[in-house]
């Protein structure tokens, strides 16, 4: 990969009769596979690779078994930037990635500017991961996927299905992080108040994965008496506040997003009983087929994001069978368009593309925290039981207005 | 009135912890002239080190363990590292002990991994102390403070009353002299070191299971204990104590105070010009709690660098 | 004259030459070389010709990329600016950055002068992420190179010319700046403060005006990564930053002038190259760093000053063996320590946590180096001991006659000549 290409292509030309192959589709995972978010970072990889390897058991695409390579960006945006380089030179068609919305709103620029500089060698970017609304807003282009769920959605299933059981009651009170996925969440949260018939009761956004000790925050949810708390918190900082919330004995429901990321249920304990979550799957929203398969194949049963990063390459499965490749390049305008018409069956329904801004429309799932639950989590006796899917259609918040997309067409 | 009284508590309690790690920095630094900048890795080195003893150990044993560990490990430092520098000069000293602060922290991630470690207090510290406004007050809260406590009535009756004590205070103002009266100075600085960094390391133990132990632990709260040496003044013990309360209760008041510039300024009637400005007028304490330390910093280090307690030149 | 000039002309054609036939991951590396190489000749100018020692530099590299992003955006809503002269903005935010601050820095001097430095780069760094108008929060700003003068800037290749042209500008610049008498004052400052007050120079405003040139250049250092990265993240001014200039800069050697270039091509080209191998690579960047703090303490550049400037009297074929067993020696350490970090890597690594899991607890073998081992056997464990021990007592039994033919070149010398 790193040769000096001129040689290269005079060696090349010297072979005037040699046939030319087919073109592998090249894929790149430029992930947290470092830092903070490594584990996070991981789980987006392992989806991926187990959709890539179905691809491939499959014949893979146009003739040649599609490739994968990992970038490590290392939990920032620098990195990803170099990382995403890295990419170009090693001819890499499609970028996957997950973990982070700031390096999402890298990668996605990266891609916007690569594809105008490079037009006929554009790069496709499957965001399996970046909730943050502005990729499908202000930051959306046509080379770009959102194969998972955004906070108005999370939070249109969570408010229906607690309002439904009754368990929502008339006093959200909502803490999230200080950037754009959290001040996302809190958005919504507001928007919901009619439709879930209650009052935000105090709203607060904190540093990012900066706070050590979340007692004073629970103080104030403690002073404004809520009956809900709503939260789009991740990693250590869902943590310390769950581990905060039973140091001092408040008992509040949560109402989260992240609640099944590993180790969260272990550290939380018993104050995680009844808590809920929305997410883009669980193993007790559907049949056992995906799940066993998912273990035969991994060794472990698909856990927090695996499940939507496996379900994206699934789509691409899809849009891939649908091309007749003609064993010459590969042409990723045409990939996109095929993605953009693919819906795909998952265990827990439909997912589809708006064409407006490259939004999947998918169906959510509401579960709860319980105890003798059928897939435990991270080695304790409770796990997470679906309480409800709630349709695609029912979850989807409206195209914003700031997304402009320019077809290629 | 809960906020102010829950506040309090928290405040001087980080405070008390803070303390505990920059007690061991200020007396370095006032003693050998050497700002440790690898002082924060030994109090990761302590957690860490806790969090692997008691994992088959148990927790009292890992609290044990640990100070004991870093205090040997500070001491090799000092003997074999440190002093082969201390011929170039302070600035070679300083750069060491930075080198020295990243290998710490890549150590760790080689062999802990590259996220925080589930290093958790023993089921049976994990009751509340008290409750207070209807809210419980968890226990190891109150026991972090209760050893800090025990280290510095520890350390101030070491210092003040024994013959150990004497001698590493006249090694602290006049080496020389000391040296000359037939006392081994280097082994004094040698120890003092190490015995800093076991107090770091203790902290790092007692604290690390309550706090989340990673491997950014050292640099989140090696730039704090600096402020603090600074503010309280470098080489005073007690000018650390205070600083070390002025800043946990200040860290600890700030989360809470949700005004900014702007709120002040409407005090005085220029609230809508203030908030039309925008920009750092409009922040709010709370958001900002992070940065006022290191302004107060700049402020002790330009107006008065002898800390609230320090002595003078 | 020519023994230093026939060095230079040959590695400025090959910058110049054979970028366009690298491919775009080598391009990115060498945009990366030289922007580094520009920031840690900013720091040295402080550190090693002033003597003092910031450890908050990342403050002006981060003001001089925010200042390039802002005016780049400006340039693509309309502003008639040209896009080559984009790392004036970051020159003109580093110098006034450094103006205000260092005249607060400079008011102290020793571990206060690095305290207040490193106040002033946490103070940015704490504050950018809330101030999103400026520094656009968490996930910072992004803009696009607008085309000027008929060239696009679309491509990494022009990129790297911008940059090549400006950090040889900005490098000439400071060379000559090392040439005239205020250059020769800063290494003034650094040796006797004192004297230079009595000779009729106002120290503080001379160390102001260094702090603010270093600030600038850096700047220019920010300003670069800005265009080539089309993106400034307030992590731009996290201690990382800092961190990784000082480390250049003393790597490479602070007491002469291309020192810090050495270290930052050396640390650059060894992060390309390896930080996809291995995920230890930072522990190996600051065992070197200890390393040359302990046993160089001049840095690799000043090494081979030293060697220069000896070289009439170094007789080559006595110290040519010592050498050669020295270098072995660190060879064979080198594998040692490599061999042992990458195993514990492996060993400490989840990957093997779960396949122990899967053993039932025992300790399956790993692979490592493209070869199996088995922890439970003593070969993996005997290797880098034996490496170890040959290359320490290699290293040990050759430095009794470097010492000694060194202590006979010193000697020998002209007098007068010997200054460290």
């Amino acid at each position: 990969m790193r040769q000096v290409s001129l040689i290269a292509i005079a060696l090349a030309g010297s072979f005037t009769a040699a046939p030319l192959a087919a073109e592998p589709l090249k894929i790149g995972i430029i992930e947290s596979l470092s830092g903070a978010q490594t584990s996070t970072g991981r789980m987006f990889a392992n989806g991926v690779h187990y959709g890539i390897d179905k691809i491939n058991a499959a014949g893979g695409f146009n003739g040649e078994p599609v490739e994968v390579v990992e970038y490590d960006n290392a939990g920032g945006p620098t990195e990803a930037a170099d990382k995403f380089r890295q990419a170009q030179a090693d001819g890499i068609h499609i970028i996957v990635q997950g973990a982070s919305s700031a390096i999402a709103g890298q990668l996605t620029e990266d891609v916007r500017k690569h594809n105008i500089r490079n037009p006929g060698n554009e790069m496709m970017y499957i965001n399996v991961g970046a909730e943050a609304m502005e990729l499908t807003g202000e930051k959306c282009h046509f080379y770009h996927f959102r194969y998972t769920s955004t906070a108005p959605m999370r939070v249109n299933a969570l408010v229906a299905t607690m309002k439904e059981q009754g368990k929502l009651g008339s006093r959200v009170y909502s803490i999230n992080q200080n950037y754009s996925w959290g001040q996302d969440m809190q958005a919504a949260v507001k928007a919901d108040e009619q439709m879930g018939d209650y009052e935000v009761v105090g709203e607060v956004l904190h540093d990012v994965n900066k706070i050590q000790d979340f007692a004073p925050f629970v103080a104030k949810i403690k002073a404004a008496n809520p009956d809900t708390v709503v939260t789009g918190n991740w990693s250590n900082d869902l943590l310390l506040l769950m581990k905060a919330t039973g140091d001092a004995g408040l008992k509040v429901r949560f109402a989260t997003a992240f609640l099944d990321q590993p180790g969260n249920i272990a550290n939380a304990g018993e104050t995680a009983l009844g808590h809920y979550i929305a997410n883009a799957y669980d193993n007790s929203a559907a049949d056992s087929s995906f799940a066993d398969d998912y273990k035969a194949a991994k060794g472990h049963f698909p856990t927090f994001v695996e499940p939507q990063a496996a379900f994206a390459i699934g789509a691409l499965q899809d849009a891939l069978a649908s091309i007749s490749s003609d064993g010459g390049e590969v042409d990723v305008t045409e990939i996109a368009k095929a993605l953009e018409n693919t819906t795909y069956e998952s265990p827990v329904g439909p997912i589809s593309v708006r064409k407006e801004d490259h939004q999947t429309i998918r169906p959510v799932v509401v579960s709860q925290v319980v105890k003798d639950a059928a897939y435990p989590a991270d080695g304790t006796d409770m796990g997470f039981q679906m309480v409800k899917v709630v349709p695609g259609e029912e979850a989807i918040y409206p195209v914003q207005p700031s997304c402009e997309m320019k077809r290629p067409d | 009135m809960e906020f102010f009284l829950i506040s309090t508590l928290n405040g001087v309690i980080y405070g008390l912890l803070l303390f505990m790690v920059s007690a061991g920095l200020t007396l370095i630094f006032g003693m050998m002239g050497v700002l440790n900048f690898a002082h924060a890795s030994f109090y990761m080195l302590g957690a860490y080190v806790a969090y692997a003893v008691s994992s088959s150990a148990g927790f009292w044993t890992g609290l044990i363990v640990a100070p004991i560990f870093v205090g040997i490990v500070g001491t090799l430092v000092e003997r074999f590292l440190l002093r082969r520098v201390h011929v170039f000069g302070h600035a070679h000293e300083l750069l060491l002990t930075f080198g020295l602060a990243l290998i710490a922290e890549e150590t760790v991630k080689l062999v802990f991994g590259d996220f925080p470690v589930n290093y958790q207090m023993p089921d049976a510290l994990k009751f509340a102390a008290f409750t207070v406004f209807g809210t419980d007050y968890p226990f190891y809260r109150v026991f972090m403070g209760i050893v800090a406590v025990i280290m510095f009535v520890v350390l101030w009756l070491l210092l003040s009353r024994t013959r150990v004590g004497i001698v590493v205070r006249a090694a602290e103002r006049l080496p020389q002299m000391a040296e000359a009266l037939g006392h081994n100075i280097p082994v004094v600085f040698t120890s003092v070191f190490g015995a800093g960094a076991a107090l770091a390391g203790l902290a790092g133990a007692v604290a690390g299971a309550f706090y989340p132990t990673n491997p950014n632990m050292a640099l989140e709260l090696g730039v704090i204990v600096f402020v603090v040496v600074v503010v309280g003044g470098l080489g005073s013990l007690q000018g650390s104590l205070l600083a070390s309360l002025l800043i946990g209760l200040f860290s600890s008041f700030a989360v809470g105070i949700d005004w900014s510039a702007a709120d002040f300024l409407a005090l005085v009637g220029l609230g809508e010009e203030a908030r039309s400005l925008g920009g750092l007028l409009t922040m709010q304490i709370s958001s900002i709690s992070a940065t006022i330390p290191f302004a107060l910093m700049l402020l002790v280090l330009l107006v008065r660098p002898a800390g609230l307690m320090g002595e003078r030149g | 004259m020519a023994r230093v000039l026939l060095p230079l002309a040959l590695i400025g054609a090959f910058l110049l030459v054979v970028p366009p036939f690298l491919d775009l991951g080598w391009q990115n590396a060498l945009i990366n070389i030289l922007i580094a190489s520009l920031f840690a000749l900013a720091f040295n100018l402080l550190a090693g010709q002033a003597g003092l020692l910031s450890f908050g530099h990342a403050a002006y590299f981060g003001v001089g990329a925010f200042a390039v992003l802002h005016l780049m955006a400006s340039i693509e809503d309309g502003l008639a600016f040209p896009t080559p002269l984009l790392p004036l903005a970051g020159a003109v935010a580093g110098l006034l950055a450094g103006l205000v601050a260092g005249f607060f820095a400079t008011m102290r001097s020793g571990v206060y002068f690095a305290l207040v430095t490193l106040a002033i780069a946490e103070l940015f760094h704490s504050l950018a992420p809330h101030w999103q108008g400026v520094f656009g929060g968490e996930a910072g700003l992004s803009s696009m190179r607008m085309p000027w003068g008929g060239i696009v800037f679309g491509s990494l290749i022009e990129v790297y010319y911008l940059t090549l042209a400006w950090v040889v500008l900005s490098i000439l610049l400071l060379w000559g700046l090392t040439r005239t008498p205020f250059g020769r004052l800063a290494l003034a400052l650094r040796d006797n403060e004192q004297r230079v007050r009595f000779l009729g120079y106002n120290a503080h405003i001379s160390k102001v005006i260094i702090f603010a040139i270093s600030a600038m250049f850096s700047g220019v250092a920010g300003g670069l990564q800005a265009i080539s990265n089309e993106t400034a993240n307030y992590v731009l001014f996290a201690s990382a930053v800092s961190a990784q200039v000082v480390l250049y800069t003393f790597v490479g050697g602070a007491t002469i002038f291309f020192g810090p270039v050495v270290g930052a091509v050396i640390f650059t080209l060894f992060a390309y190259l390896v930080s996809d191998i291995t995920h230890s690579w930072l522990l190996y960047q600051g065992l070197i760093f200890v390393l040359v703090m302990l046993y160089a303490p001049n840095g690799l550049g000043g090494m081979i000053h030293q060697h220069l400037r000896h070289r009439e009297h170094l007789d080559w074929s006595r110290l040519a063996p010592p050498y050669a067993v020295t270098a072995l020696g660190g060879a064979l350490v080198t594998a040692a320590a490599v061999f042992l970090i990458e195993t514990l890597a492996v060993l400490f690594s989840r990957e093997y946590e779960v396949a122990r899991r899967d053993a039932g607890g025992g300790f399956p073998g790993y692979e490592v180096f493209g070869l199996d081992w088995s922890p439970l056997s003593p070969l993996p464990w005997l290797i880098p001991l034996t490496l170890f021990a040959a290359g320490l007592w290699l290293i040990l039994r050759a430095r009794q006659p470097i010492t000694l033919l060194w202590q006979q070149v010193v000697a020998g010398s002209v007098p007068g000549d010997s200054t460290p």
